[in-house]
């Protein structure tokens, strides 16, 4: 059932075409599966917004806070689908970059995973104020595409995630 | 439940090619030629063939981010006529001559030597011809669509509003309506089959319908149960189809009385993994006075939930479609193409109709 072109699976929204986004999307399909840990070492070194700190050591991500589930087991299916929930912890509860906070653990994950993975971040129960709406827009795909077409908050993501391209190989 | 192994297979006919290098938003096929149009971000609309399955044109430099939505004007003859919509917060109109060997292009005179020179390899690889832009929304236009006359042009976007354009003259557009009463993003709209009703669905989680009273465009329906993002609504066609046989002939003639009654249904399907069937409850008629200068009752519409479509998906359901032939395709993120039968039921149960959901069929890198 899979005769769609590997070019059509490359996930968008993105920034602009890199070579690690290339392979990871290419390659290493379904090989090997993908455990928590593999998720929270490409998730960790994202720098916070504001701070010179990276996501991890501000325990805003946190390995017992993501969850992979298979969603289609369907028999006979040639590649079923991965749910990935990352759950995120805002260092204060009012914190105004939750969104953006966010944003770039999404955009690092469909990045980095194979396109079967189905990547839900969302904010981890009462730890922020407004987590209702932040989780619906994170969940939006058209404002998540919309707000990745942003010269502004595309050059804020872009240093969030500066720390992380090293990590491929 | 009847077995589902009656009900239509899917196999893939065909992968567009060259596709484009990044999300294909939307695809939309031509009302009359074997054209399909599909819409991509990187900000360009493509032109496929549904005969060979391959690209005949490219349309770029129209807008500066993603192509969300396109629509086809429909009732045209000899040429075609595609509105676009931008998450530039724009809308596009643009003209192409039908070029087939039935249809030979009509010969451009007179020629603007000037213009030809600067250009020529542009204008003569794609023949499409930008008509006007329809600037008014303050952000991402994620939907238009076209009345079934052709004449109105409706728009909606992110900025919670949904605009009417009339078509007053050539590439002439104006402004007939801007309705703001959503509370979030409208994602999609759509026009009634046979009336100048427009329904829209939204982030706030509401479908609204909305039509003219007395030169007044105002909401006219509010239809509430999603319990989330409402990403798309269709229209039934015209005629009705439900499979199979009545049991009973007269609980069929009861259905398609009350079906004639409410005229087409109303689609929709959202972020809370439904779909949603939603019927007009026709206002019974009351005999009005010739001498009254006060209009009797509103323009307000009756419309009820009828039914929900079987649960299949397991992502959220972005788009949904009413066929001709009565049967209903939706798609989502979960990458599945389900396909719904309406038939006849054949129980002691009040309903008369029940709806089945078909096979799926797992499409990778649909979303």
């Amino acid at each position: 059932a899979t005769t769609v072109p590997s070019s059509a699976y490359i996930p968008d929204p993105f920034l602009p075409p890199s070579s690690d986004s290339d392979e990871s999307s290419g390659d290493d399909d379904s090989v090997e599966p993908i455990d928590e840990q593999e998720i929270y070492d490409l998730i960790s070194p994202i720098s916070d917004p504001e701070h010179p700190l990276t996501l991890g050591s501000l325990s805003v991500v946190n390995l017992p806070d993501i969850h992979l589930t298979p969603t289609f087991p369907e028999k006979g299916s040639a590649s079923p689908l991965t749910t990935l929930t990352v759950l995120i912890t805002p260092t204060i509860t009012h914190c105004s970059l939750a969104t953006v906070i966010g944003l770039g653990v999404r955009v690092r994950l469909e990045q980095a995973l194979p396109p079967r993975f189905r990547v839900d971040v969302r904010i981890k129960e009462g730890t922020h104020s407004t987590a209702e709406q932040v989780n619906r827009q994170l969940g939006d795909k058209e404002r998540v595409a919309a707000a990745l077409e942003n010269g502004t908050l595309l050059g804020v993501l872009r240093k969030m995630l500066e720390g992380c391209e090293n990590l491929e190989t | 439940m009847p077995s589902s192994s009656s009900l239509p297979k899917l196999s893939l006919l065909s992968t567009l090619t060259p596709s484009s290098p990044s999300r294909a938003w939307l695809t939309a096929p031509h009302p009359t030629l074997p054209l399909l149009a599909t819409c991509s971000s990187d900000k360009s609309v493509r032109i496929y063939s549904l005969t060979s399955f391959t690209l005949l044109s490219t349309i770029t430099g129209g807008h500066k981010r993603s192509v969300r939505t396109c629509a086809w004007k429909p009732n045209l003859k000899g040429e075609s006529v595609l509105a676009t919509g931008s998450f530039d917060a724009s809308v596009g109109i643009w003209r192409r001559y039908d070029t087939d060997d039935l249809n030979p292009k009509p010969v451009i005179a007179p020629v603007d030597f000037d213009a030809r020179d600067e250009n020529i390899d542009e204008y003569d690889e794609d023949e499409w011809r930008f008509a006007i832009v329809l600037d008014g929304h303050e952000s991402e236009v994620k939907s238009v669509a076209w009345s079934t006359a052709g004449n109105l042009l409706a728009t909606c976007s992110r900025d919670k509003s949904v605009w009417i354009w009339e078509e007053v003259g050539d590439d002439d557009y104006e402004t007939i309506a801007v309705l703001q009463e959503h509370e979030g993003d409208v994602k999609c709209v759509a026009w009634h089959p046979e009336e100048e009703l427009l329904a829209s669905a939204s982030y706030d989680d509401d479908i609204r319908l909305w039509r003219e009273d007395i030169d007044d465009w105002g909401c006219v329906g509010v239809l509430r149960g999603h319990d989330s993002t409402v990403w798309c609504v269709q229209w039934e066609a015209l005629t009705p189809n439900i499979y199979g046989e009545a049991e009973k002939l007269d609980v069929k003639e009861k259905w398609m009385k009350r079906r004639e009654a409410s005229g087409p249904r109303l689609l929709s399907c959202s972020d809370d993994l439904s779909i949603r069937v939603w019927r007009r409850n026709p206002k019974e008629k009351v005999p009005q006075s010739r001498l009254s200068i006060i209009r009797s009752g509103s323009s307000e519409e009756d419309w009820i939930e009828e039914t929900r479509l079987p649960v299949v998906h397991s992502r959220p359901i972005y788009s949904v479609a009413w066929s001709k032939s009565g049967r209903i395709v939706s798609t989502g993120g979960d990458g599945s193409i389900v396909v719904y039968e309406e038939r006849w039921r054949h129980s002691g149960t009040g309903t008369e109709t029940t709806m089945l959901g078909a096979r799926r069929d797992t499409i990778d890198g649909v979303e």
